[in-house]
């Protein structure tokens, strides 16, 4: 086992009847294990590129080496059902249902019958679809998030151990978009799958990438780094531009919530406990709200104490509890949860929707100040051996 | 029977037609060829080869409906969605399983319009094949009908000829839709 999964070496591509190159010599190591981001401008042969890796473009000149084996030259189906293959758009197949869109490679790899049933019900499930609900229905009875999450299950049928994304979530509208991916990276957390992600949106290459590869035309790379080495220390002007303004708003899509000290130790009451013990935990203590939470410790209502006055049921008191984040997402996550939710905090729970704590706005203005620090550091210590310094 | 024969011919005309593109046009331009000789002439034309009677009028009609049938087909394949095709072909699915298993079965409703169009219109000119000595409805129209004006019933038996094949060709056009409800898979339906 190497540490690199994919090495493409001197990649080139020339469409037939043109001079001029869409991809030029690419060479790249892209490590096991890793989300990679290709970015770039519209016409930089990042999708050429991707698509050269599993050969649906047949590359001009150039190797292509898969886990230690050069498969430049082996057989393209062979190989293409050990990648797995998500396109913008989705392209389910509409004739057939989703459990057989799903089955696609399995059923062309051979596998018996009931072990494909359970690997598709797995799948499904994975991606969050209820598999008895989604199994035999048909791909235009989904909705365009519901397709894409098929779309991924279809891709990791066999469990390649490749994954190539070709924009992905580019057709789907913002806010489905955030969950897919950040659904995505939780899936990744336990996949650990090699993926090599194409996007046009920096934004999202910050986000998905544990590297990220900037591309200028003819896929050169102008930078191949970390998200946090490109938004502190870009290599060149054309990457400068390319991230573009904001790169401290930016850096807030860096930083996960597990990252930061999030409050675990607000007040909490259960809808178990009643109305008395629930008022009197309130009074003693400095909180000026109890989130009220349900038998599973999920977080249901905000109370606070005129909301007491009220006869009411408990759980029908103060506010519907709002803002819920998963500890991966990322701050700009909260703070944009919190801004939609017009609530001064956001809720942390886990993925079974159990409360973990929670995380206001000075949490995030204290995490913003601290990578200012840093980053202000890291240019000072830039400036003190820059050598035009020293002379003057 | 020529429809079957015919789209048989047709569709796989029609997929060579599809498949490689120098022959998209030549196979297009040579089955429109076909339904340009009236068929009468057409019918005339194959008497010295194949002789008086049936065989004549079923061999042109298997002609004349190769036409919608391959255009229809060329156009069926040509309407499947790329994205669909690309993610079988990135799947790892060969040239014939994507043919077989996602190109046809997507281009299928188009192709079936095809066949039913051409099977109407066969319905049309069959009645003419009983001037080559062919049976038929056309028969009742022309031996028992134009041949013998004025004399009495012969108007009959033209109008009830001419009825009889309009019946027919309503009560085909509603077979083809069972055959559509019944081959088309659910997911291309509205």
């Amino acid at each position: 086992m190497t540490d690199t999964m994919i090495e493409l070496r001197e990649l080139t591509k020339i469409y037939p009847g043109t001079d001029i190159p869409a991809v030029e010599s690419l060479t790249m190591d892209i490590p096991r294990g890793e989300i990679v981001v290709f970015v770039g401008p519209s016409g930089c042969g990042k999708t050429t590129s991707l698509k050269m890796i599993n050969r649906i473009i047949e590359p001009s000149s150039g190797h292509i080496v898969l886990d230690g084996e050069d498969v430049t030259n082996v057989d393209p189906d062979q190989l293409r059902r050990r990648i797995g293959y998500v396109i913008q758009q989705i392209g389910l197949f509409p004739h057939i249902r989703i459990g057989d869109n799903v089955a696609t490679v399995p059923n062309l790899l051979g596998w018996d019958k009931e072990r494909t049933r359970a690997r598709v019900d797995e799948l499904l499930d994975i991606v969050g679809l209820d598999p008895d609900i989604y199994r035999s229905r048909f791909p235009k009875e989904l909705s365009g998030g519901q397709r894409q999450r098929v779309g991924v299950a279809r891709a990791l049928a066999a469990d390649p151990p490749v994954l190539l994304m070709d924009e992905p979530f580019g057709a789907i509208d913002p806010i489905t978009r955030t969950r897919l991916q950040n659904e995505f990276l939780r899936l990744q957390d336990e996949l650990q799958k090699t993926i090599v992600f194409v996007t046009h949106d920096i934004d999202e290459a910050i986000k998905m990438g544990d590297r990220i590869a900037i591309l200028e035309q003819k896929s050169i790379p102008a930078q191949f780094a970390t998200p946090e080495e490109i938004l502190t220390a870009p290599a060149n002007e054309f990457v400068e531009d390319f991230v573009g303004a904001g790169a401290t708003l930016k850096r807030l899509k860096l930083t996960r919530i597990r990252e930061i000290d999030i409050i675990d130790d607000c007040l909490t009451g259960s809808i178990t406990e009643d109305k008395h013990t629930l008022r009197r935990k309130l009074d003693e203590s400095d909180w000026t709200a109890l989130l009220l939470l349900d038998e599973q410790h999920r977080p249901i209502r905000w109370l606070r104490a005129p909301d007491f006055r009220h006869d009411r049921p408990v759980d029908q008191m103060g506010l519907p509890a709002v803002a819920f984040v998963e500890p991966h997402a990322t701050l700009s996550d909260a703070l944009e949860e919190m801004l939609i939710g017009s609530a001064g905090v956001a809720i942390v729970i886990d993925s079974r929707g159990t409360f973990q704590g929670i995380l206001d706005i000075d949490t995030i203005i204290n995490s913003i100040q601290l990578m200012r620090d840093e980053s202000a550091e890291f240019y000072r210590a830039e400036k003190l051996i820059d050598p035009a310094e020293v002379v003057s | 029977m020529p429809v079957l024969v015919g789209a048989v011919l047709a569709v796989a005309l029609g997929i060579l037609a599809h498949r490689y593109r120098p022959l998209r046009t030549s196979i297009l331009n040579l089955t429109s060829w076909f339904l340009t000789i009236p068929s009468l002439a057409f019918f005339a034309l194959l008497i010295p080869v194949v002789g008086i009677g049936d065989t004549a009028p079923i061999i042109a009609m298997t002609f004349y409906a190769l036409l919608p049938i391959v255009r229809n087909t060329v156009a069926g394949l040509t309407s499947v969605d790329q994205a669909i095709v690309e993610a079988a072909k990135g799947m790892g699915m060969g040239a014939r399983a994507r043919l077989i298993k996602i190109e046809l079965p997507n281009a299928w409703p188009v192709i079936l319009a095809g066949i039913r169009v051409a099977t109407l219109l066969i319905i049309g000119i069959t009645a003419i094949a009983a001037l080559v000595g062919g049976g038929g409805l056309g028969q009742e129209i022309y031996s028992r009908g134009i041949n013998r004006i004025p004399s009495p019933g012969s108007l009959e038996a033209i109008l009830g000829g001419t009825g009889i094949i309009v019946l027919l060709a309503v009560i085909v056009d509603t077979i083809y839709l069972g055959i559509g409800r019944l081959t088309i898979p659910r997911g291309l339906r509205d």
